[in-house]
């Protein structure tokens, strides 16, 4: 029993930067905004958290506590930054999704490494910050087998969580939802019914922007406390898969983040148990057997929103 | 009177570049590292970087550096510097030796300097100007699996694995032995967990479930092969020592010396790659390079313990020293 409830536990810890990145490219699809630059965005936010942490810590140690909080606010911020270069390119001037994605994909992880190779010497050594602390609810964290799964974690778990649930009562129960939607169904139809369809994209990009760089940080300033490059190591790429199997809604996508979390949790677990004789390279394939098996099967019933990663031209209404 | 004057200036430039041709370099040797890690990523770029800068200074080469390359532009890293006339190639790991090969074949005149390369590799190359750094991987985790035995209370080591290299394998094999071995002395038996590959030598989350789990399994003392995924691996061990409320678990760093890096980490294993670099620039000058093979040991000083922490108790400190020294002396496990 506490072999599986210590898997579930990983599962969860590896599923909250999936979670942030894959409603960060929610948000984006929603309003038609496919962007397949969530592992640079991503990136960007994993160096900006790091970076403002170590720098405050070392200006105002005193402050340590607080400090991932305002890492994490600095990183969605970067990201959202970052993020209007793919705006401005897709919405403005209506170039390719895809493409504007890649860019960023190659474009901010480079940014992030120049940001850190200019910060740090290689004589510096490794640059750590403390991680923010779990917040354990008293009584019920110590509820046998699922106190710690449930009520002792870190806060950022929480935090998803609500973002989870705002956005499933968002996009399905209030009429600024249903616009959002609207404007990744048939941009032209919502166009005419008064929805600022520009408006609602730039809006979609600075929360996917945000999201997708707070789910870099959490790597960086709530899971390990220290960046390197290739911190994200593809989960930009798995969120993208997320979404999918999700089928563009919040609680499709919470069920297929614990999914791909618990395959990740599953092989590392598995390769430090004893008595198991597979290879561990088979044990490493378990994600993406399940990724490929999964998508296989989804893929073919895919409802993504209509207008998706299609350029909107008033003109053409 | 123009034909004269045309003549003699031709003269003249011709004396003057073959002058420059003499066996003295006029503009000095030069040296280029290429790696495929960032050089102050704090691990193994960082320690190969300012082994090549440390050993250019002494010599009195001038350096380069090209880092974060992908695989597919090692070669056209390389290659470039050969063109720029670079007189040695300095390329850390395994995974480079193709390109490296490739280029020794096509720059006769170029040296490279294969760090772990394999101890083939430089028979492979036809031009017989390449050269493998081979640091002694048994020694490595002899150094780590000694204070490892010494240290361990439940018994229970964990070894975290970058990617499943030669090198890698020979560290755990020692690490094991050592291990063991120390352990019997003391009447203990030590036992090493399975051994994880985190498929990366960045993916800091991956260290971190990996030590979490490994802690679950009752593992006390902790060495890896995996740059920045060890780093995530020593903080799941600072958690779990600080939920714990004293240092329990612990950590033995490499490849260069971090005691104070984390409060876990207790020694280092450390490697100065920079002696056979030396070495291997001496053989430049002397024009007597390539072909062999350059081992790091103990005994040569290129490989060594670090500073050991306080945490470590002064008796223990005591053996784990006369054990470096029988290792030194060959006599360890005999």
């Amino acid at each position: 029993m506490s072999w599986f409830i210590s898997l579930l536990e990983s599962a969860v810890r590896l599923s909250i930067p999936l979670l942030l990145i894959s409603l960060a490219e929610l948000y984006g699809q929603r309003a038609g905004m496919v962007n397949i630059g969530l592992e640079g965005l991503a990136a960007i936010g994993a160096l900006t958290g790091f970076m403002v942490c170590f720098k405050l810590n070392s200006a105002f140690p005193e402050l340590s506590n607080i400090t991932p909080w305002i890492g994490l606010l600095c990183a969605g911020i970067a990201g959202l930054v970052v993020n209007m270069i793919y705006a401005f390119s897709t919405i403005t001037l209506c170039a390719d999704h895809t493409v504007y994605g890649m860019a960023l994909n190659i474009f901010a992880p480079a940014l992030a490494s120049f940001i850190y190779g200019i910060s740090f010497t290689s004589e510096d050594g490794l640059g750590q910050i403390a991680t923010l602390s779990g917040i354990g609810i008293p009584g019920l964290k110590d509820i046998p087998y699922v106190g710690k799964l449930f009520f002792d974690q870190n806060p950022m778990v929480y935090v998803t969580i609500v973002i989870i649930i705002f956005s499933s009562i968002f996009f399905n129960k209030t009429r600024a939802g249903l616009n959002y939607k609207a404007v990744g169904e048939h941009p032209q139809a919502a166009a005419t019914l008064g929805i600022p369809v520009v408006r609602v994209k730039y809006i979609a990009c600075m929360i996917c922007g945000f999201l997708a760089a707070v789910g870099g940080a959490y790597i960086s300033t709530c899971y390990v406390g220290t960046y390197t490059d290739g911190i994200i190591a593809g989960r930009g790429f798995i969120a993208l898969a997320a979404v999918i199997f999700g089928r563009w809604s919040s609680s499709g996508i919470l069920l297929a983040c614990l999914f791909f979390g618990l395959c990740d949790a599953l092989q590392l677990k598995l390769q430090v148990t004893a008595g198991i004789n597979i290879p561990y390279q088979f044990i490493q394939g378990i994600p993406y057997f399940a990724t490929i098996t999964i998508l296989s099967i989804i893929g073919a019933k895919q409802v993504g929103p209509k207008a998706n990663g299609q350029p909107y031209r008033r003109e053409l209404r | 009177m123009k034909k004269v004057l045309a003549l003699l200036l031709a003269i003249v430039m011709v004396s003057l570049a073959l002058v420059s041709c003499g066996d003295e370099k006029k503009d000095g040797y030069k040296v280029a590292m290429i790696c495929d890690s960032n050089i102050n990523d704090g691990g193994w770029g960082a320690a190969c970087y300012n082994a090549m800068k440390n050993a250019a200074e002494k010599k009195g080469w001038s350096y380069e550096v090209t880092d974060k390359i992908t695989q597919d532009a090692y070669y056209d890293s390389i290659v470039a510097y050969c063109a720029l006339g670079y007189d040695m190639i300095f390329a850390p790991g395994s995974q480079y030796s193709d390109a490296c090969l490739q280029a020794a074949k096509e720059y006769p005149n170029v040296a490279f300097a294969l760090l772990n390369g394999t101890v083939d590799a430089p028979s492979k190359a036809e031009n017989g100007n390449l050269s493998s750094l081979l640091p002694n991987a048994q020694q490595i985790g002899w150094i780590a699996g000694a204070l490892a035995g010494l240290m361990t209370t439940s018994g229970k080591l964990g070894f975290i694995g970058g990617m499943e290299l030669e090198t890698t394998k020979g560290k755990i094999a020692g690490f094991e032995e050592a291990a063991k071995y120390v352990a019997s002395k003391e009447g203990k038996t030590v036992e090493l967990l399975n051994v994880p590959y985190a498929n990366s030598f960045s993916d800091a989350a991956k260290g971190k479930e990996f030590a979490t789990e490994l802690i679950n399994q009752g593992a006390d003392v902790f060495f890896g092969d995996a740059s920045a995924v060890d780093s995530g691996a020593r903080s799941a061990i600072d958690e779990y020592n600080a939920a714990a409320g004293s240092v329990k678990v612990f950590d033995i760093a490499q490849p260069a010396d971090s005691l104070g890096q984390n409060e876990c980490i207790i020694c280092s294993q450390v490697t100065d790659n920079s002696a056979m670099i030396v070495a291997s620039m001496e053989a430049v000058e002397a024009g007597k390079f390539g072909g062999e093979v350059l081992y790091g040991s103990l005994q040569n000083g290129a490989l060594s313990a670090g500073k050991i922490s306080d945490l470590v108790p002064a008796d223990i400190q005591e053996k784990y020293n006369a054990y470096l020294q029988q290792m030194i002396d060959g006599t360890f496990m005999k």
